[in-house]
């Protein structure tokens, strides 16, 4: 009995018709192709995309940059008196970071000891594409302070 | 094998009918990355077949010994980019080995989750690319719409969809979020009738039949002998999977099967990945079930450092085979040799007897079964 | 007539006039309906394609992408025209032409509709010829040539290899493809074209399902025969990307190339329009001979133009299942090609043929 049915699917090209059916029934559904750029993928919260520093908050550790795997982190630190306070304090020369290279791994973010960070990959930015090779190789301190906060940056996120 | 470059002086020269060689160069529609491939071809049979690699050699051993341990897991993302997970996967879990830390359970539950959506990923892109070097080009956009769903959850949950650095030595870095358990949950729920799409589409589809069975008989002895591991292994009748035979993470807590198949073809193979597929989905509903609380990172020293001359070799189970890490300490924070056993780099020394008589058509699907990623094979 | 027809007549005589001027006026008109319709037909390929792949086709160049085949074209006609040095220069030239050629030539003898003693006026076709089948079957044969020398004139290792066994491919697929148009050619006992459709009309059937199913066969026979004519998929090995060799048109580039894809997809058109005359019906709407489906027959529509619409509805959807085809099929191996033409198709053609006269004498 199954043979002969295997014989009747054979001659009846049952299996190519299943084919067909497929994807007709997919000529129906919703396409997913999404119209960029008037229409933009919104990334998850904690997309790593371009990063942002807060020069007020660092600390000065220089963690993350001895963190880096590939080591494109530059920070130059001096101390100085503060003249108002009367007490020492760190101030950032150079916070550069070479964007040719990095890999937006995020191990600079998950070093930097304040809290909140005061770096972090979180700005959701991808669209760091440019039509001079030089635009965005090296971003500086005051580069890194202007992408866009990312909302609330909390770390009550866990389920 | 002899490399084709040394001239032959056969009876066939000497009549001038000597066989064409035919180089299936590095840049290619089908040979899913860097492969340069030089077929000697007599007619349209091939004799020959001899890989050239090297072509995305990056020196990521050598990294490896420039920076301690958990700053190096960025790099093994980028061996296997098609499946990072189970590079991380394996790579922390030498490190912690090595150093003797002992991972929280829920850490272990996390890693057990990530590691099977990774290797569903894995197969829906393998199934793609096998596809349209056979020439049914729909389904690598069924398969991608739903490597995107993987992709997404990844990336809510580490920030990253392909280079994913979602492990640690010692734990995972990251929980979960609110509702990414539903999410995936939903996707996995959703899951089974859109492999039975690919199936119906391609499993009993005489076309595909014809293409695939009787291609690229790899005898189970042969396997062996050259190390091969993973679904080829399975497609040969050979039911070794490390997931049971030396169980990792939380593999021994849930229950699942292992496909075997013995004809040892190509349509053998597809037959193992697609029911590695559904069974992955097995695998994560019971972990989205079983998840403990708990910590998710073990209490670890801020440097780690492995001791004096010690070494340990770790190897998972990957989607493609068997990934292992042979890692050399020396006492300070940087390991002193990472060696990595790549499985694609296993899998791709059996092609040339693969494919030894078999057509110059035949030689796009074997490549396909076979399942390679350069960045592993070359690292 | 229209007025300005007879206006025309008037002035150039009548023998002139259906000897010389109307027959230009019908190349003109098939030859534009033809030609627009290859160019939409690309678009259609790439927006059913993509709607099979779940995601939108071309969209951005016009309202739905429908200025696309425009764009496409300025683009292949702007690019630099390459000829390879050691190209022979005659050989490289002629292919495109030789392939594009015949598949517009078979357009002279299909019936697009009613012709003139069913429609009083001038009837919807070009010529009608009495042994038009033979004719069609004659011309169709000269498109290998075009193949064979596009291949051979390339200069190309490669080129050649997959020039010959794309001709080879086409040859042999023409055997299976010759033998099922003898069926309805018995069931209608006429060569020519019209003649055939005009059987089906008396007859009352179309002759895909008459004689129990031996119809169905030999269409089946002719289309996928036609599919592996036109090298579409499932039999496209000789052009598929992922193959080694790249196929007859690799040196080919500009409007060369337009060329051969032109000719593709006019022959997947002539294809399907002999398959629509010989078994669907041609011109002749569903349900003919039945009172209830009178509507059917559009017969508000004046002088034939019903059935010129039923026979692009027809065609259309040959085309269709063209797309749909490549949309869900992988490709057969080469030697797996020829052997289901050889050992599937042509016995199957045969005993249709032998079944058809066994039915014609009881």
């Amino acid at each position: 009995m199954a043979k002969i049915k295997q014989f009747l699917d054979e001659i009846m090209l049952l299996d190519l018709f299943a084919g067909l059916g497929i994807t007709f029934r997919h000529l129906w559904k919703k396409k997913v192709t999404i119209q960029y750029p008037e229409e933009r993928m919104e990334p998850a919260h904690r997309f790593r995309g371009m990063f942002r520093l807060d020069e007020d908050r660092c600390i000065k550790c220089t963690l993350c940059a001895v963190d880096c795997p590939i080591d494109i982190i530059y920070i130059d630190w001096h101390q100085e008196v503060n003249p108002e306070t009367e007490k020492k304090e760190k101030l950032l020369d150079r916070f550069d970071i070479d964007v040719q290279r990095c890999m937006f791994c995020g191990l600079c973010e998950e070093a930097c000891p304040t809290n909140p960070k005061s770096i972090w990959l979180t700005t959701k930015t991808y669209e760091l594409a440019t039509y001079e090779r030089w635009q965005n190789l090296y971003v500086d301190m005051d580069e890194l302070q202007q992408w866009r906060v990312r909302p609330e940056y909390t770390d009550k996120e866990i389920a | 094998m002899t490399d084709p470059n040394t001239p032959a002086t056969t009876p066939e020269t000497l009549l001038g009918l000597e066989e064409m060689v035919l180089n299936f160069g590095p840049q290619h529609p089908a040979t899913h990355g860097v492969l340069r491939l030089k077929v000697r071809l007599d007619g349209e049979r091939i004799v020959d077949t001899y890989p050239i690699i090297g072509y995305l050699h990056r020196g990521t051993e050598k990294l490896f010994e420039l920076h301690p341990f958990f700053q190096n897991v960025p790099h093994t993302d980028r061996m296997d980019y098609v499946a990072a997970a189970t590079s991380n996967l394996a790579y922390v879990g030498a490190v912690e080995r090595l150093t003797g830390i002992v991972v929280p359970p829920r850490a272990r539950w996390i890693r057990t989750l990530l590691a099977e959506l990774q290797r569903i990923a894995s197969h829906l892109l393998w199934l793609a690319t096998h596809a349209i070097d056979i020439g049914a080009m729909t389904p690598f956009f069924y398969t991608f719409r739903e490597r995107e769903l993987i992709l997404d959850l990844f990336e809510e949950y580490c920030g990253a969809r392909l280079t994913l650095n979602c492990m640690r030595p010692g734990g995972q870095p990251y929980d979960l979020t609110v509702g990414w358990a539903e999410r995936c949950a939903e996707f996995i729920e959703d899951f089974p009738s859109r492999i039975d799409d690919y199936e119906g589409l391609l499993t009993e589809n005489r076309i595909w039949k014809k293409r695939t069975i009787g291609v690229g008989v790899l005898p189970p002895d042969v396997a062996i002998s050259y190390g091969v591991t993973g679904p080829m292994l399975r497609g040969s009748g050979i039911g070794w999977d490390l997931r049971k035979a030396m169980p990792y993470e939380a593999y021994d807590e849930v229950d699942f099967d292992v496909p075997v198949f013995h004809n040892c073809d190509t349509y053998d193979r597809y037959l193992v990945r697609m029911e590695e597929m559904r069974q992955s989905t097995r695998i994560v509903a019971q972990c989205l079930d079983k998840l403990p609380e708990g910590p998710i990172m073990a209490k670890r020293p801020r440097v780690l450092k492995a001791p004096k001359q010690s070494e340990v070799y770790y190897g998972i189970e990957g989607p493609k085979g068997e990934i292992g890490f042979y890692i050399v300490g020396d006492g300070t924070p940087n390991p002193f040799r990472c060696r990595v056993r790549p499985p694609s780099f296993f899998n791709l020394q059996v092609l040339p007897g693969m494919v030894h008589g078999q057509l110059v058509a035949d030689l796009v699907a074997v490549i396909g079964t076979t399942d390679i990623v350069l960045g592993e094979v070359d690292r | 007539m229209p007025r300005f027809l007879e206006a025309i007549e008037d002035v150039v005589g009548s023998t002139l006039f259906y000897y010389a001027v109307s027959p230009l006026l019908k190349i003109a008109a098939a030859l534009f309906v033809v030609l627009t319709l290859i160019a939409y037909l690309t678009l259609a390929e790439r927006k059913i394609l993509g709607f099979i792949q779940v995601r939108l086709g071309p969209n951005r160049v016009g309202p739905w992408g429908l200025f696309q085949p425009i764009a496409d074209v300025a683009k292949l006609l702007v690019k630099e025209d390459i000829v390879p040095q050691h190209a022979i220069k005659w050989a490289f030239v002629l292919g495109p032409c030789l392939v594009v050629g015949p598949a517009l030539v078979i357009l002279a003898v299909i019936p697009f509709g009613p012709s003139a003693d069913v429609t009083g006026g001038m009837g919807w076709h070009i010529a009608d010829v009495n042994v038009a089948l033979l004719f069609v079957l004659a011309v169709a044969t000269i498109g290998v040539y075009g193949i064979i020398l596009g291949g051979w004139g390339s200069n190309s290792k490669f080129s050649m290899l997959g020039g010959l066994r794309s001709a080879a491919q086409m040859i042999s697929y023409e055997v299976p493809q010759g033998l099922s148009l003898v069926v309805p050619l018995m069931m209608a006992g006429t060569m020519s074209l019209n003649g055939i459709v005009e059987a089906q009309h008396d007859q009352h059937i179309w002759y895909v399902f008459n004689y129990y199913g031996i119809g169905l066969a030999a269409f089946f026979v002719y289309f996928v025969a036609g599919v592996a004519e036109t090298n579409r998929n499932p039999f496209d090995l000789p052009e598929a990307e992922s193959e080694l060799v790249a196929g007859f048109h690799t040196e080919y580039s500009g409007m060369r190339f337009a060329l051969f894809f032109l000719g593709e997809y006019a022959n997947m058109i002539v294809i399907s329009a002999v398959a629509v005359t010989l078994f669907i019906g041609g011109w002749l709407p569903p349900f003919a001979n039945q009172s209830w489906a009178g509507f059917l027959s559009l017969s508000f529509l004046p002088a034939g133009l019903a059935g010129f619409i039923w026979f692009f509805v027809k065609l259309l959807a040959f085309l269709f299942v063209y797309i749909w085809f490549r949309g869900t099929f992988p490709r057969y191996r080469f030697d797996q090609l020829m052997a289901l033409g050889w050992k599937w198709l042509l016995p199957m053609a045969l005993a249709a043929i032998m079944l058809t006269g066994l039915v014609k004498v009881l």
